[in-house]
């Protein structure tokens, strides 16, 4: 899939080359200039598995509450931008409706029966773009229920997402993409605002009910915010991990005979889709000192795109990185991150996609298989995934 | 001050220093143990910092809470009756000789 890096290399790369492909321009970096400046981005890639972990680890040195975030213009100061006391507070009041144990007992239910009613839709259609019609509107039914919002139609959660994302992303400070933000910011308060009241007084196992009734709640602004940042990163993350590993399964034939003779190897495929196009393939940092990483002097005030998606095609740590392989000997991938900042919502992203999604559609849809008239697309570097997955089967 | 030995899979050993109120996860950090992933930085939330507990004594390590509870369940190597959290066991002066044992492999 990645050939050699031509030069020129380095801060050439554009940001286009990056959307379509990033791993050739990766693999390059990781080999030539690990912390690379990278003028079209502004800010210095860190690409190495070593320095990554190091960044994640040393949240002193590397802030997550960075100067002119747009994460904080557009969605309000929330967990993912926050350091230290009050990154825990955040954190810690939503976390009880993340754990392992609720996960599955109270979520895995509700993810059965939002992917068996999904695929109850269109089963007999006995074709469809599994992207479009399951990846995208399970994530989002998925999130809606964890968050605790109710009557929030698929397609508006999906829509919310996706202008949060643009707006956290609109460097080039195009006046549509604000005008989308601000609506789809409103649409998300109201939601919230129409659950807080009854949240408050029937306490249930969801992430805003979780905040309500935290040892330290949280006010109805900090929910705002923090759910704000869930619907930004929550839905497209289990959507495209979903999206990665059934492509994978159904392009690579031993992984789909291993995983329908045994089903909890789809916990390997997820860990392995996840490593192979992580979903999340760069976040922000910035740096408080001047420190030193992968042998360039960094100044204090640095900005820093940290490539998860660099890092689990790192060669040192994972043989034939480009590969997708659930055989491969086990290492740490970094597509949750690390730290402090250690994804929140991994737990109900293994057990959505894992034990869910994936297990349910290849059981369901007899004689799956990709639409060869219709290629399968791939696009992004920060966020990266199918963006289309048409399909056929036997109706 | 505290010395803790953590024995991995192959039978090789790093002895190290652990002063008290650390845990014996970061004490395994900042000496390099490999093994030893943590991936959570301490949260009790990714299960990447299991270790088997192998001196006979280890009701004096303190409980196992129920966060902690919760995700020795979630393990990649298998939860046996010796099994805790490295993070959840902040080192204390009577911790000096713990031997902790990591398992082959956290993910």
């Amino acid at each position: 899939m990645s050939t050699a890096y031509q030069e020129p290399a380095g801060a050439d790369v554009t940001l286009d080359e990056l959307y379509q492909d990033p791993y050739p321009a990766f693999r390059w970096f990781r080999e030539h200039d690990p912390v690379p400046w990278i003028p079209a981005a502004g800010r210095y890639l860190v690409t190495r598995h070593r320095d990554i972990v190091f960044v994640d680890t040393h949240p002193e040195m590397f802030s997550a509450d960075e100067q002119g975030s747009l994460v904080t213009r557009v969605m309000g100061h929330n967990m993912l931008r926050k350091d230290g006391a009050a990154h825990d507070r955040d954190r810690r009041a939503a976390e009880p409706a993340l754990r392992p144990r609720i996960v599955k007992e109270h979520w895995t239910p509700r993810f059965q029966q939002n992917a068996d009613d999904l695929i109850d839709g269109f089963i007999e259609n006995g074709s469809g773009d599994l992207f479009r019609d399951f990846a995208g509107p399970l994530s989002a039914r998925n999130l809606a229920a964890i968050m605790g919002l109710r009557d929030v139609a698929d397609q508006d959660l999906q829509t919310w997402s996706q202008a949060l994302i643009d707006g956290a992303g609109n460097y080039a400070d195009d006046p549509d993409v604000w005008a989308r933000c601000e609506a789809a910011s409103l649409g998300v308060d109201a939601a919230i605002d129409a659950v807080i009241p009854y949240l408050q007084a029937n306490p249930d196992g969801s992430v805003i009910s979780a905040m309500l009734h935290a040892d330290e709640p949280l006010a109805p602004d900090e929910i705002r915010a923090n759910v704000k940042v869930f619907i930004g990163g929550g839905l497209n993350e289990p959507r495209d991990a979903v999206g990665v590993a059934a492509w994978a399964t159904l392009t690579h034939p031993e992984v789909r005979r291993a995983v329908e003779a045994d089903p909890t190897l789809w916990r390997r495929v997820f860990e392995e889709a996840v490593r192979w196009i992580a979903p999340i393939g760069m976040y922000p940092r910035q740096t408080t000192q001047e420190v030193e990483l992968g042998g360039r002097v960094l100044p204090a005030g640095a900005r820093l795109g940290v490539c998860a998606g660099s890092a689990n095609r790192d060669e040192t740590v994972f043989e034939r990185p480009d590969e997708f392989d659930i055989d491969r000997p086990p290492a740490p991938h970094v597509a949750f991150g690390g730290g402090p900042h250690f994804c929140l919502g991994t737990w109900a992203a293994r057990a959505q996609v894992a034990q869910i999604a994936l297990p349910t559609l290849f059981r369901r849809l007899r004689g799956l298989r990709l639409d060869e008239q219709d290629p399968v697309r791939l696009g992004g570097w920060v966020f990266r995934g199918v963006l289309n997955l048409p399909a056929v089967w036997d109706a | 001050m505290p010395v803790i030995t953590y024995v991995q899979a192959d039978g090789s050993t790093s002895v190290v220093d652990a002063p008290a109120g650390t845990t014996v996860m970061k004490a395994a950090i900042a000496n390099d143990v490999t093994g030893i992933v943590a991936e959570c930085g301490g949260q009790a939330m990714c299960a990447t910092c299991h270790v088997y507990v192998s001196t006979p004594d280890s009701s004096s390590l303190g409980e196992i809470s129920e966060d902690e509870n919760e995700m020795l369940d979630c393990t990649a190597a298998p939860r046996t009756e010796q099994s805790r959290l490295s993070c959840q066991l902040v080192v204390q002066e009577r911790y000096d000789g713990l031997t902790v044992r990591v398992p082959e492999y956290q993910v």
